[in-house]
């Protein structure tokens, strides 16, 4: 197993009250599973995978990711935990405007202390298996949507996490663009990494395994596809 | 992992073009500014640091009992201690101003130039002193009429030719002297005994060579001109020696003055100690203190810019810093990062100081008069202070941009979220305030010397130096002809038709009085008047004419009485102060009675209207005016506006009757205002400063203008298609700055009003701290805060809504 929510609840206090966030999580993740979570707007998907890829933290329940309580854990080590076996993908790509496609892909190794020769091969890999090779020395903003989330993707992946964690990835791209992403998932899935996407589209939520339905902050319910 | 953020940060700068260039401008102001300050600091502690014995070198001051000392001893007292105490193990003696004459080669028509910056020195002058002796050896200054020339006068008389051995001629109090050029020398720029000539004192050892100035005899202890240096064993306790020698003084001065010695660390002749080191110093502490404060606050104000304008732009950094982080990036990491981009942008602002440093070098000189260079900031270890001040600096306000701006929650960032946090905005409000308290202050100080110094040069001084040229008296040739020359040219001036007036006199206004002397009183007199001081001025019949000095009582001399011999003259002018002082209620009640000035009574003839003789500085002394026919200075009213030509025509007539004589002029109003060089120089500093301070603190509030407007965009936006139009949106966005920049007002208007306050009291003839000018100076700043944020308020008040609501 890759991870494991247990009785998770998160909530905010405005004013007093709770406001619930996540309510009574329970969540078992296989490896090699590709899941995908849809609900409406506001019912707790950013959160979820913000609690998921340890970004947020949570105020009830049990995380458990490998063989860690990540409740547990320090903040640093919580750290060192998603920046080694976590990827993100995001609807607006977050490139840094100020790199290249070729530093942007590079950055997370340069925060892992990986060697300069072996960062270098694993870039040009990176580049050659998304065939933007000749793209590398652009900016983000000389590029299309689809490009960009691929490069998003790309940095994603360098670091040969376990699970990528992808928020509308296709979100602001055209149907065309979000296909082409779907099949990049599904490629890598069946390479062995674990894929938890958040959609709307209910033909992107097929390319999983699974669907999580979320509806005010509690899973409504899970399909198998 | 350092190149990338190294390239980041390049293309960070490039890509916010209008930010970076505020940033690096202003620090790079900053810094040049601190540069050029600190060189004239380090320049200033590095004087009389080269001489190789200055820690065992003292300098002998007269002290009176108000605690005032003064260099000039009496000539004497050198070799009595010497011979007396054995912890003194040599002695060097040289006086300045006395030896002040006429130089010329000892050839026909060779052109004689007046030498100022000349004197007689002892025999082991370049001994004792660690100058460089060029040409000729130090030993043979020993010799009587030897003379030693600076390089730039050795060329200066002989052009290329071989100074050493050739022969020059001085004309002095001491009468015509022969001297032998034995030595070429090189003072450096950083000494503050600094001839540009050197006579052997042995010369005067020769009482032939006094020419009956009994006065300058070597080993008299009557008369102060000399200054005394003492080289004294290392184990000696120069405070012990410092009481014998004023022992020793006592026993043999026969008339008691109640003086005492005081020896001065060479260390602390120019600048002393501490502020409470109340010695006689050639340099001014106050002002390396005050260009110290200047320079440190106008450093502060470019880093405040610089932490403004980084954390205000937070807003375009949060989101980086949000990938970055969720990409694995510890804090530490982007701690490093963002403390590496200060770094790199105090580092590029520092090079283009250094640029700025050599191009603003020539008027930083002007205005601080000293002949500074680069190599002025190595002379002494101050610029490793500065460096490490330069490098805190910029790592402290790196710091807190890194640490601002790495703490960012990258959920809420990257969800586009900025939180504003009120303590980095309470933060960023204090530092503006900060920063125009520090602007509004020095253009305050700027406002209160400007006004000082332009009441002192306008106030009505009671008499009219417009127009006045004043001619020194000749001083070569003063032989048994010389009486009928002067009457001849005199005659000649007075033929003149651009003459209206013209005078003889032995001072002149601005220039100081012959002399001083107490021991006057009359017969109303209360015990202890005869202490009083007061200033003798020798004049003329035409003076009071010439200068436009009224009577209020009384006539003015005659021709006849100028001519009486000093000891015989029983007849004297007042001004208004004397009389005063000598307790007479009026002008007519003075008029015609005899005062006692020791065993001689003088008339007074006439009560002269109070008048300015020197500076506003201090006030009116009370003045003897004693009749003579003295030829120190001939002064000339001219009538024209063709003074070119009238000069041209004067120095002929002069050169026809004195030959061998320089002529020397100058304008009386010009004279006057020399006396003001030193509220010029502060006049000109502050102007300078504040000018400088506000154009950085300018540079940070319009940086900080821009953002804010950037980030209220669509507030404007929203406004807008409400209906708000562009004067209310305007007001809107300058409202809050404005309301800064009055908070720094506030705070400053005390501190200058007592700074200004303590000022002013150096002054004997003031200007008010009138409220009007605290309000005209916060009106002007305000103004110009106005100016700097309307440019982007109305940009963004004019701004299309519908294009703005758009991109958001
Ligand atoms: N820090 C927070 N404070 C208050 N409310 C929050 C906070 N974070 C998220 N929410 C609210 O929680 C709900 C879920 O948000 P989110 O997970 O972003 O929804 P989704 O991604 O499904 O659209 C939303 O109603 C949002 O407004
Ligand atoms: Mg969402």
């Amino acid at each position: 197993m890759l991870l494991e929510l247990k009785n998770m609840f998160k909530w905010v206090t405005v004013g007093g009250n709770r406001i619930f966030l996540l309510k009574d999580i329970n969540l078992q993740v296989q490896e090699g599973e590709f899941i995908s979570i849809m609900g409406p707007s506001g019912s707790g998907k950013s959160t979820l995978l913000n609690v998921i890829g340890m970004l947020d933290g949570f105020d009830e329940g049990e995380y458990n990711f490998l063989h860690e309580s990540v409740h547990k854990l320090k903040e640093k080590q919580r750290a060192q935990l998603y920046k080694q076996y976590i990827g993100f993908v995001f609807q607006q790509y977050h490139l840094i405007d100020e790199l290249t496609v070729y530093e942007n892909i590079e950055t997370p190794l340069l925060y892992q202390d990986v060697k300069s020769s072996e960062r270098k091969a694993m870039v040009a890999d990176m580049l050659d298996r998304f065939n933007i090779v000749g793209k590398k020395d652009l900016f983000p903003s000389q590029l299309s949507g689809g490009q960009q989330q691929l490069v998003g993707i790309a940095r994603a992946l360098i670091a040969k996490p376990k699970l990528i964690l992808a928020d509308e990835p296709t979100g602001n791209l055209n149907s065309r663009q979000g296909e082409e992403i779907m099949e990049l998932f599904t490629q890598l899935n069946k390479e062995g990494v674990t894929i938890i996407q958040v959609t709307h589209s209910e033909k992107n939520a097929a390319y999983a395994g699974r669907t999580i339905h979320l509806l005010d902050g509690r899973i409504e319910k899970h399909i198998n596809n | 992992m350092l190149k990338t953020y190294f390239k980041i940060t390049l293309r960070n700068l490039w890509r916010n073009k209008l930010y970076s260039f505020i940033n690096i401008a202003g620090l790079a102001m900053g810094i040049a500014a601190f540069i050029l300050i600190l060189q004239y600091v380090s320049f200033e502690k590095s004087v009389n640091g080269f001489h190789e014995n200055i820690a065992t070198t003292y300098r002998l001051l007269n002290e009176d009992p108000k605690g005032q000392t003064w260099p000039q001893v009496e000539p004497g007292w050198a070799q009595k201690a010497k011979d007396r105490f054995p912890e003194i193990q040599a002695y060097c003696r040289f006086e300045e101003g006395v030896g002040q004459g006429i130089v010329r080669r000892n050839a026909e028509n060779a052109e004689p130039f007046r030498e100022t910056n000349v004197g007689y020195a002892e025999g082991n002058f370049f001994e004792f002193f660690s100058f460089n002796v060029l040409e000729g050896s130090a030993a043979a200054f020993k010799k009587p009429n030897v003379v030693f020339l600076s390089t730039a006068t050795a060329k200066k008389y002989f052009g290329k030719a071989e100074p050493v051995g050739q022969s020059l001629t001085l004309y002095n109090q001491f009468g015509k002297a022969n001297y032998t050029v034995s030595g070429v020398y090189d003072i450096p720029v950083n000494s503050d005994i600094r001839y540009d000539m050197v006579f052997s004192l042995e010369t005067l050892s020769n009482p032939a060579n006094l020419n009956d100035n009994d006065w300058a005899q070597l080993d008299n202890l009557s008369s102060q001109y000399i200054h005394t240096y003492f080289r004294i064993n290392e184990t000696a306790d120069y405070k012990k020696l410092e009481q014998k020698l004023t022992t020793l003084r006592n026993e043999l001065k026969k008339d008691k003055d109640g003086l005492v010695f005081r020896l001065q660390p060479f260390a602390n002749v120019h600048l002393p100690a501490s502020f409470s080191d109340t010695y006689q110093t050639s340099g001014n502490l106050k002002y390396v203190y005050i260009l110290s404060i200047i320079a440190i606050l106008i450093l502060a104000i470019a880093w405040f810019n610089y932490i403004n304008l980084s954390t205000a732009n937070a807003l375009k950094r949060a989101n980086e810093v949000g990938v970055r982080k969720v990409v694995g990036a510890s804090r530490g990491s982007l701690v490093l990062q963002f403390l590496g981009e200060s770094m790199l942008v105090n580092l590029i602002s520092f090079g283009l100081a250094l640029l700025i440093v050599r191009l603003l070098q020539p008027l930083f000189n002007t205005i601080i008069e000293k002949e500074l260079t680069f190599t002025s900031l190595l002379s002494t270890p101050a610029w490793v202070a500065g460096l490490v001040l330069l490098i805190i600096g910029s790592l402290l306000s790196g710091a807190y941009t890194a640490y601002s701006l790495s703490g960012f929650n990258p959920v809420e960032t990257l969800k586009g979220k900025l939180v504003k946090t009120t303590k980095a905005v309470v933060l960023r409000k204090s530092l503006v305030v900060f920063q125009f308290s520090i602007s509004i202050g020095l253009l305050l100080a700027t406002a209160f010397i400007y006004r000082q110094l332009n009441y002192m040069q306008n106030k009505n001084l009671g008499v009219n130096t417009d127009q006045l040229l004043v001619i020194r008296g000749p001083q070569v040739d003063k032989d048994s002809t010389y009486k009928m020359r002067r009457t001849a040219f005199i005659n000649a001036i007075a033929q003149q038709s651009f003459v209206k007036d013209y005078s003889l006199s032995g001072s002149v206004p601005g220039n100081g009085y012959n002399f001083a002397t107490s021991g006057f009183s009359q017969p109303g007199s209360r015990k202890g008047d005869e202490l009083k001081s007061f200033s003798f001025a020798l004049i003329d019949d035409r003076y009071l004419n010439t200068y436009q000095i009224g009577l209020a009582a009384g006539r003015t001399f005659t021709q006849a009485e100028t001519m009486v011999d000093w000891n015989d003259n029983d007849k004297v002018l007042m001004n208004e102060k004397a009389i005063e002082e000598l307790g007479f209620k009026s002008p007519e009640e003075a008029l015609n009675t005899k005062v006692q000035w020791d065993e001689r009574k003088l008339q007074v003839i006439g009560v002269v209207k109070n008048y300015h003789h020197i500076g506003l500085q201090k006030a009116i002394d009370p003045i003897i005016f004693y009749p003579q026919s003295n030829s120190a200075y001939f002064t000339v009213r001219l009538q024209t506006d063709r003074i070119q030509d009238n000069v041209a025509q004067l120095e002929t007539m002069f050169k026809s009757y004195f030959r061998n004589n320089p002529f020397e002029y100058f304008f009386a109003n010009d004279n006057f205002n020399k006396q003001y060089i030193s509220e010029q120089q502060y006049s000109k500093l502050f102007t300078t400063a504040s000018v400088w301070a506000i154009i950085i603190a300018c540079l940070g509030l319009f940086g900080l203008a821009t953002y804010t407007v950037e980030a209220r965009t669509k507030e404007i936006g929203v406004r807008k298609v409400l209906g708000a139009n562009v004067l209310t949106i305007a007001r809107l966005l300058s409202k809050d700055f404005l309301q800064l920049v009055f908070i720094a007002f506030v705070i400053a208007v005390p501190v200058v009003w007592y700074a200004m306050y303590r000022w002013l009291e150096n002054f004997a003839y003031k200007v008010q701290l009138s409220w009007w000018v605290f309000a005209a100076a916060g009106i002007v700043a305000i103004g110009i805060a106005l100016l700097t944020i309307s440019f982007q308020a109305i940009k963004a008040a004019i701004a299309n809504p519908v294009k703005s609501l758009r991109t958001q």
